[in-house]
């Protein structure tokens, strides 16, 4: 059993997993009371029927030692973060976060705070996680966790679609967000005039700074006083819907539209590159695969009627993006599309380094496909091919890897770019050499043209 | 009762006080009476509450 190291800021509602995977979550007295007056409301029940709050079941209290009541809730595959989600991702996990806020406020609920780490990804379809921030409103209260999210979705939101600027740094950096004070500073001229800014951004900083001495509880009873209202709450969060639902990013041209039709295989070699993944995925059921520079999801999609999920990441937000809402269109259920880059991957975070955790800590793969990505790495990146395979042992998963030989046109142009000689270490004959110190190699198959090969590998 | 509901995040009171000044036609009241009792505080019609002068 380990809590969760990331579950500690709300108090009276604590996430576990035991040994078999459960996830479990112990509530205070205090948290017992609000779970009494959500549990039986029609809004719980609608949100979780409708697939954007995860169920939950009552296992009782002896279920944890010291919890007056243990919820166990559905699994996600993959808990993943809003700075590893696409424009559109992070777009509608905060209608999500609206969503489910509103239908709460029909029934006199409310959400405690307003963070998007409450919300996660199954497949492409956001869902809400954070049970324990549900509870019943009292009128009079404004939404706590408007400024939190503001900080995390609106902002970073706005950036992105007003100054095409990526927030994924930015929230990557900082696990509170962005401040009123910061995004007022970076948007500019007619940005000020745009909808949602005068009020959410120049106003909120203004105010922010103004009121920054006074309690919250002194400011709660002056709203009350003044009759602050749960419809107030409830226009509120129907005009920040209105907002957020309008936010379009342009993205630039993306060096790599159209890659693959670009020439750089000819058909057969597309077709034998598929059947040898199709044939790998049909050979049993796998938990989690990964597709490391997914690009436009072919190969996910193969894999994904074989396994349980699969996380397609690549480094080109634009693709990402595109993906995903491809996939969202298409009803593919098991597929996440994520931003990633392996040479500067999602860290440690927050508290301890573990309050946000690695990728591969929260999403262990079975199976791997490095298809055209080695030499990006490798090349590109200057990751040394023992240094690429020692990470990709520890995965401990099956992988199926392509190598592109140094003569392959992709490899080669790469090669290109760096001074003569920097990477006379990239040859066929010590990718395998360094293949065999790690992996048995199950199958090897020389692509048609002649200058990649593809291997079915497993950790030895 | 305020005291139970103020939970384990900071809601700014900036970011508060906003609330009752975007939430359109059903907060114009609200957002009168507030700035109603600050003009007269100003005017010093009306004393200022205790927790306007911060404490050090």
């Amino acid at each position: 059993m380990t809590a969760d190291p990331g579950s500690f800021r709300d108090p009276d509602s604590q996430l576990h997993v035991d040994d078999q995977g459960r996830v479990l979550r112990a509530l205070t007295p205090r948290a017992v009371e609000r779970w009494d007056a959500v549990e039986p409301s029609a809004a719980l029940r609608e949100l979780v029927e409708t697939g954007r709050i995860v169920r939950s079941t009552r296992l009782g209290a002896g279920a944890l030692p010291g919890a007056a009541e243990v919820l166990e809730h559905e699994r996600i595959p993959a808990i993943t973060y809003p700075y590893e989600w696409s424009f559109s991702m992070l777009r509608d996990a905060a209608l999500l976060e609206l969503d489910v806020l509103r239908r709460l406020l029909d029934d006199g609920l409310i959400l405690s705070d307003g963070t998007l780490y409450n919300v996660a990804f199954r497949g492409p379809r956001p869902v809400f996680i954070d049970v324990g921030s549900l509870r019943p409103a009292d009128s009079g209260e404004p939404w706590a966790g408007y400024r939190q999210f503001c900080m995390q979705a609106l902002f970073p939101l706005m950036l992105q679609a007003f100054r095409g600027v990526s927030p994924r740094p930015w929230l990557r950096g900082a696990i509170e967000g962005i401040t009123p004070a910061e995004v007022r500073a970076l948007l500019r001229g007619r940005d000020l005039l745009r909808r949602g800014v005068p009020g959410h951004v120049v106003l909120h900083a203004r105010l922010e700074r103004r009121e920054a001495r006074r309690r919250p509880g002194e400011v709660r009873k002056e709203l009350a006083k003044a009759g602050f209202s749960a419809e107030i709450v409830k226009a509120n969060a129907d005009r920040l819907r209105r907002l957020v639902a309008r936010l379009r990013w342009s993205p630039p041209a993306s060096p790599w539209d159209g890659y693959h039709e670009a020439g750089v295989y000819d058909d057969a070699a597309h077709e034998r590159k598929q059947a040898f993944v199709s044939e790998v995925a049909a050979t049993r059921r796998w938990t989690m695969a990964w597709d490391v520079g997914c690009h436009d999801g072919r190969y996910s999609r193969i894999v994904a009627p074989h396994a349980g999920s699969v996380i397609a990441f690549d480094t080109d937000e634009p693709t990402v993006d595109r993906l995903y809402r491809e996939l969202r269109d298409e009803d593919v259920e098991n597929v996440l599309p994520l931003v990633h880059d392996l040479a500067d991957p999602s860290p440690g975070l927050g508290w301890g380094l573990r309050e946000r955790r690695p990728l591969a800590d929260r999403a262990r793969p079975d199976l791997v496909l490095m298809l055209a990505v080695i030499h990006h790495l490798a090349i590109g990146r200057s990751i040394p091919l023992p240094a690429l395979l020692d990470w990709l042992r520890d995965l401990g998963a099956t992988a199926v890897v392509e190598f592109p030989h140094p003569e392959d046109p992709m490899a080669a142009s790469l090669i290109g770019r760096k001074d003569p000689g920097t990477h006379d270490a990239y040859t066929l004959e010590a990718f395998e050499a360094e293949v065999a110190r790690r992996f048995t190699v199950e199958r090897r198959e020389l692509l048609p043209g002649g200058t990649r090969t593809l291997y079915l590998v497993t950790p030895t | 009762m305020f005291a139970l509901l103020l939970g384990y995040i900071d809601p700014g009171s900036g970011s508060m006080l906003l609330q009752a000044l975007l939430g359109g036609s059903a907060a114009i009241a609200v957002a009168a009476k507030l700035y109603w009792r600050r003009i007269l505080t100003v005017l010093r019609i009306r004393k200022p509450q205790q927790s306007e002068q911060p404490k050090h």
